[in-house]
């Protein structure tokens, strides 16, 4: 297996910061974007998220590049605000030349985003979930490693019901996929004989004391967060505080190390997340393991990665840098009978033959709308504030 | 309607924990003749030195708030002094304009400091007493006490003290002050340290009950301004009213309005405000 050294990374880094823009746009380097939330509510993840691609056209590089040239990324960061993340993605487009871009985490971000990419021919990988996002009339320009909302929520509502629900709550922001959750929940809880109350509260509030009040009154026994960190960090206060003694579930975006760190234990104990699950035992996470110098990736790290090493993969196979290429060879590259690969590395040497990428986070595989298929999904359990694996689905 | 005394009691402490940003940001109008937006950073600057002070040195709640008050008063000044001051002469609105900029150049050095992080305040968490049906936080107690001693201490420096009364004729009359010999830098440097004081202390308060980023304080701006031009901005009893019918006034929108347009509360009020009472509930002056 390939590992990364640390010299060719940094001199690719280095070269890539040091040449001033204007040379780069004429240097005959295939240029790739990330855009990543190196700020804002997603700013624990965009850091890692952006080194991980990195870390990819660093390896690529030092093994000789694709089409006898050198790759080059442009990053820039989203703020997680669509409105920066719009401008971010137009210097990207227009004045770096990217022909991919990478990386776009909130849903609302890339649906932001998105029709400069298909406008533009760019193609753009995100990690977003909003189901309506694949159903934008992206031409396939858009593909997401990251499964859609409506499955995620399929797979945690039944967990709700597995577990025992009878009185099921959903209590969550404003947000490209907040309707659609609290619909299908109420197609679970009602073909499930269980009731189901849902509300949604504005982000970035200090305090949801009310709407808790609010939420409890319809004495739910299983409530569902929609929320990202911040919002739920103080929504799980607000809950334990209101003496609530059922169960609670939410995504590990949402329930992750910063919200476990923030809250006392007492407070998240018993907690149920799910997200869905990276490949852990594969070739391709030990490999962003080792980018990243981390014991345990992310999700969305390992879903960059696997970013990375598609577009760098589909522009070899169709022998051409443009993001029309990458839209073309991206599922000749990632489905199929060809020779397993899991680095782009790896691909690049055996791409005459045909290959299969199976990444970090999981095969790979995309639908015709550029969906996910075939994730799998772990579910943790909270006890003393430390995520243990409760159960594989 | 059952809810309504618990939208009540959730009102009052929230408006209390406004009213301390709010009295900053309409004492600097008050003086100074500007909106300073960067009480956004400041109230995030003075909830992440309590921070410091409470996790890092293990304070407990009051001396870390000294902490907040202290290290947002001279980071207000020193920001003052360097972004702001030399701006004031071009008018309000280059002034105001620049301490947008000010306050996310601010914003980003707290992330520098700290990064993106989420953090939380070690502090013990209790479960809520239900008074007669209303639920109430002992944390929420406490940071209604400290609050009300905190603007008891404001109004009585203001009505008692030298400066405070100094502080009130540069509000009053720039002009006729100085001719009575108060150096009206002086006070303007005073007010600014006591106000982002103010500000940062009042962040801190509002993270005490939940967890801390670099964008805490931004999220109150809306509020925070809508509580000062609700009570009349400049004027210091109408920033702590005005702070009181903007909390209220979101708990009880949930009567009637999903919680998604919970802020919607503060602009509405802006907007009733200007239109029938442009000069705030209690009208412009200072005290």
């Amino acid at each position: 297996m390939l590992k990364l050294n640390r010299r060719a990374f940094l001199s690719a880094s280095a070269a890539t910061l040091a040449t001033p823009a204007l040379l780069r746009a004429q240097s005959g380097a295939i240029k790739i974007g990330t855009l990543t939330p190196l700020t804002g509510v997603g700013g624990t993840y965009g850091p890692s998220m952006r080194d991980a691609i990195l870390g990819v056209v660093a390896q690529v590089n030092e093994a000789g590049g694709i089409l006898g040239r050198q790759i080059e990324v442009a990053s820039e960061d989203t703020q997680t605000s669509p409105e920066a993340a719009v401008r971010a993605a137009r210097k990207l487009i227009d004045v770096d030349g990217v022909s991919a871009i990478l990386g776009t985490w909130a849903s609302s971000i890339t649906t932001a985003v998105a029709p400069l990419a298909w406008e533009s021919k760019t193609m753009l990988m995100c990690v977003s979930g909003a189901d309506s996002i694949t159903k934008l009339p992206h031409q396939g320009f858009i593909c997401r490693t990251q499964p859609n909302s409506i499955l995620q929520i399929q797979v945690a509502g039944d967990f709700m019901v597995a577990e025992g629900a009878t009185q099921m709550a959903w209590i969550g922001p404003q947000t490209p996929f907040a309707a659609s959750s609290i619909d299908i929940l109420e197609q679970i809880a009602a073909a499930n004989g269980a009731g189901m109350e849902s509300l949604i509260y504005e982000a970035d509030k200090s305090t949801y004391r009310s709407e808790v009040d609010q939420i409890l009154r319809g004495k739910p026994d299983f409530i569902m967060l929609g929320g990202y960190a911040a919002d739920s960090t103080v929504l799980l206060r607000d809950i334990w505080q209101a003496g609530y003694e059922g169960k609670i579930i939410g995504p590990a975006y949402a329930v992750n190390a910063g919200l476990l760190d923030t809250l006392p234990s007492a407070v998240t104990e018993g907690i149920y997340t799910w997200e869905g699950a990276p490949a852990v035992n594969s070739a391709a996470y030990a490999n962003v393991k080792a980018i990243l110098g981390v014991d345990e990736v992310d999700p969305y790290s390992a879903q960059t990665y696997d970013h990375a090493s598609l577009t760098i993969l589909a522009m070899a196979a169709g022998g051409d840098s443009s993001g029309d290429t990458v839209r073309q060879n991206v599922r000749s590259i990632s489905q199929g009978d060809g020779q397993i690969v899991e680095s782009a590395v790896d691909g690049l040497a055996a791409l005459a033959g045909g290959i299969n990428y199976s990444g970090a986070s999981g095969p790979c595989d995309f639908n015709e709308i550029g969906d996910i298929t075939g994730t799998q999904f772990v579910f943790k359990t909270i006890s003393g504030g430390k995520p243990s694996e409760y159960k594989r689905v | 309607m059952d809810l309504i005394p618990q939208l009540l009691v959730n009102g009052i402490i929230s408006g209390a924990l406004l009213a301390i940003p709010a009295i900053g940001f309409t004492a600097i109008f008050a003086v100074l003749r500007f909106p300073n937006f960067s009480v956004a950073s400041l109230a995030t600057i003075g909830a992440f030195a309590g921070y410091a002070a409470n996790v890092g040195l293990g304070l407990p709640a009051v001396p870390a708030l000294v902490a907040a008050f202290m290290v947002a008063g001279l980071v207000g000044l020193a920001s003052d002094e360097i972004a702001l001051r030399p701006l004031r002469p071009y008018g309000a609105l280059t002034a105001a304009i620049a301490s947008i900029a000010l306050t996310i150049v601010l914003e980003n050095m707290v992330r520098f400091g700290f990064g993106n992080d989420l953090r939380g305040y070690d502090l013990p968490l209790v479960r809520d007493w239900r008074i007669m049906g209303v639920r109430v936080g002992p944390q929420q107690v406490q940071n209604l006490a400290l609050a009300l001693v905190i603007m008891a201490g404001v109004f009585a420096a203001l009505k008692f003290s030298r400066i405070g009364k100094a502080m009130r004729a540069v509000a009053d009359n720039p002009t006729l002050a100085e001719l009575k010999g108060i150096d009206p830098v002086r006070v303007g440097r005073l007010t600014v340290f006591v106000a982002m004081g103010l500000v940062g202390a009042g962040g801190m308060l509002l993270g005490l009950g939940t967890s801390i980023d670099p964008l805490t304080g931004f999220r109150f701006i809306l509020p925070i301004f809508a509580a000062a031009v609700v009570g009349g901005l400049g004027s210091i009893p109408g920033a702590a009213l005005g702070a009181m019918v903007v909390g209220i006034g979101e708990e009880l929108s949930l009567l009637v309005l999903s919680p998604a347009y919970k802020s919607a509360v503060g602009f509405i009020a802006i907007v009733l405000v200007l239109a029938f009472r442009p000069r705030g509930l209690l009208g412009e002056r200072a005290y």
